[in-house]
């Protein structure tokens, strides 16, 4: 049962680490996007939508990091060029998104489509434990294995990384230095904006295989909290990831095993959770915070 | 940690000798502007986007004029939607003005619908209809201002972001609310979806005259005057203001900041609380799946459009009403998903916070 729990763990986690990775870049800029909730809708449903008219999962994805893209680009213009609220404009696109996926998702309710299923690997798979843990998965949470780390080394050990870090933490010494403050911002929006509609893919194409209004269900929000108490650092959002899947593995597995559980009461676990983790971990995160997003996030601390 | 230099707002201020009485209407007359072209320029890409769908968006429009607008029904049923969004929207303004950003009207709202719920259910028929309203309303006040108080208890101890805190507590409210109707409170009678049992009839709020319209919507009315009047008359308002607008500054002048936050929070998620009372106990009279829908973000956005002023938010909740109420008519008349209408809403939003970058949206890097 634990290893239920925790595959269910990782194959439900990847969703929100694919988002929430995307969010630490955008973050690590200096800017919150609580349109990632959108976002991933976007990316799930045009995920869905393009596969079951290509029968390609693989052109579905690319679609559905497109219209993340697009969207947390609506974002871009706001923040960046326009100096909106960054909370406001990001449930501006929650709401859009909302509207979009309903108006053309209609059609798409109930299909079925050339999905990603699990594939085990032979060998790795058949470590006890370990194992089904990690290696009977989709071809999607595969990647991500790779993409923390290679997040991580990007933002950390490159120039490209030192440049958004700046951007973050004293956007003036990218001025200074002649590099464009707007510019990397946006690069850094859009990008989380386009792995958020892979995260949101994920859970249409790969893990619950349809599509129906609304099928994010907080997750996105989930995400954007994650990256918080993850201290903006890709690795720890891997094991943020896997807690919060599991949490949310945990109703179904219990359920299969003829445990009597009220899902409501379980379906609240991983927000409680996310809650209780940023009133303990929060106050040490927030100190880490990258200067600019302290600013937008501590509008009215001394 | 770094200090940040931000240069000093250098934006013209319309102060060329005008009397401040014209200065406001040059004010109104801009926000006005404003709403207008926002309507004008999500109408047009809604209307493209609908067509995209098959559907004719002048008899898309025309059909949800006839049936919304000019249908007195759903005009009122638009009242009754307005009434907690009003409430909920007053509970983003307040808040806002201390600089603190409430997204969790959605969990207020439900959280203070339970709570109402709960008092019936305790007292399960045996209170006179007044008292059991009364007690109701108090529940509904008490626990909306403990779920914001919460987040704001959380964020001045904890530095938990309140933007993010909230909106964690309205998934929590949600489910709470799902558990407590598939279960414990699950009405024994009913059929189709779970629901609680029904409100008993004397404790339902009154009617206006003949209408389908519950005074919830003159108590949301009065409370966004009073909420007026508190922010702008008072001292409580004022220094509110001055917490809000530069906090190291409210410190240092001796302001107890922390306890105007929590404060301006917990007025918030009274009201909002106030307002799924109101919900409950004028138009359901039960609690069930999706009771609110997402009236509680469309506050949010009610209360942005309109830069957080009490009085106007009145106005921009009976707009937003209107759009969810047409919604219904783009389902039933057009074929198109009820949802499909938050396309408008966000657009809308997007206009409006496209269109300015005032100083009212203007995040201040007064933080060192």
């Amino acid at each position: 049962m634990i290893v239920d729990v925790l595959s269910g763990g990782v194959s439900g986690g990847t969703s929100i680490m694919y988002a929430a990775l995307g969010e630490t870049v955008s973050e690590r800029a200096g800017i919150i996007n609580l349109g990632t909730e959108g976002c991933m809708l976007m990316g799930a449903f045009a995920g869905f939508a393009v596969t079951s008219m290509t029968g390609s999962p693989w052109l579905g994805m690319l679609a559905a990091a497109a219209a993340g893209g697009v969207l947390a680009l609506i974002h871009a213009i706001l923040v960046v060029s326009r100096k909106a609220n960054q909370f406001a404009s990001g449930l501006s696109l929650l709401f859009l998104a909302l509207g979009l996926t309903a108006l053309y998702g209609s059609g798409y309710v109930g299909q079925k489509i050339n999905a990603f299923d699990p594939i085990a690997i032979p060998g790795l798979s058949s470590i006890p434990f370990i194992g089904p843990i990690l290696f009977e998965q989709n071809i999607l949470t595969y990647i991500s294995y790779f993409v923390a780390p290679l997040m991580w080394f990007i933002i950390f050990r490159t120039r490209i990384g030192l440049m958004l870090r700046t951007a973050g933490e004293r956007s003036e010494v990218l001025t200074v230095n002649g590099y464009s403050v707007v510019k990397v911002r946006y690069i850094a929006v859009v990008t989380g904006g386009i792995f958020a509609g892979i995260g949101g893919a994920y859970l249409s194409v790969a893990y619950s295989q349809s599509w129906f209004e609304n099928m994010i269900i907080g997750r996105g929000f989930i995400a954007v909290a994650l990256v918080v108490f993850a201290a903006w650092d890709p690795l720890k959002v891997i094991g943020g990831a896997y807690l919060f899947g599991s949490a949310l593995a945990l109703s179904p597995v219990l359920q299969a095993n003829g445990y009597e559980v009220n899902q409501f009461a379980l379906d609240m676990l991983p927000f409680v959770l996310t809650l209780l983790l940023l009133v303990f971990l929060g106050k040490r995160a927030v100190n880490s915070s990258p200067a600019e997003l302290r600013k937008v996030f501590d509008n009215a601390r001394a | 940690m770094t200090t940040t230099v931000t240069p000093p707002d250098l934006s013209p201020t319309p102060d060329d000798g005008k009397s401040p009485l014209s200065q406001r209407l040059d004010v109104v007359g801009r926000l006005t502007g404003r709403w207008v072209g926002a309507i004008l320029i999500a109408l047009i890409i809604f209307s493209i986007l609908i067509m995209t769908r098959g559907a004719n968006p002048i008899t898309v429009f025309s059909e949800a004029w006839a049936n919304t607008i000019q249908s007195p029904f759903a005009m009122q049923q638009a009242l009754v939607k307005a009434a907690p969004l009003i409430l909920a929207a007053l509970a983003v303004a307040i808040p806002a003005r201390a600089g603190l950003v409430n997204v969790g009207g959605e969990g207020q709202l439900i959280i203070g619908a339970v709570a109402a719920a709960g008092v019936f259910q305790f007292t399960d028929g045996r209170l006179a209809g007044p008292v059991l309203i009364i007690l109701m309303v108090i529940a509904g006040m008490v626990a909306g201002a403990l779920w914001s108080g919460l987040a704001a208890f959380l964020r001045v101890t904890a530095e938990v972001n309140e933007a993010v805190s909230t909106l964690l507590l309205n998934f929590i409210a949600l489910d709470l609310l799902l558990f407590l109707i598939y279960q414990p409170w699950k009405d024994p009678n009913g059929t189709g979806q779970p629901a609680s049992p029904p409100l008993q009839d004397d404790a339902h709020l009154p009617l206006i005259g003949d209408t389908t319209v519950t005074i919830g919507i003159i108590i949301a009315v009065v409370c966004a005057i009073l909420a007026w009047v508190l922010l702008k008359f008072t001292r409580w308002g004022f220094k509110l203001a001055v917490a809000g607008g530069n906090p190291e500054a409210a410190r240092r002048a001796g302001l107890p900041v922390n306890r105007l936050l929590m404060s301006s929070m917990l007025l918030g998620g009274a009201l909002a609380g106030l307002g799924g009372m109101i919900y409950y106990a004028g138009t359901e009279y039960q609690l069930r799946p999706g009771l609110l829908a997402t009236i509680g973000y469309s506050a949010f956005l009610a209360s942005w459009l309109v830069r957080h002023r009490p009085l106007l938010i009145i106005v921009s909740s009976v707009i937003l009403a209107i759009l969810i109420v047409s919604g219904d008519s783009l389902q039933i008349d057009s074929d198109l998903p009820a949802a499909s209408i938050n396309i408008l809403t966000g657009l809308l939003l997007i206009a409006v916070l496209g269109w300015t970058a005032s100083p009212w949206f203007k995040k201040k890097g007064s933080e060192s």
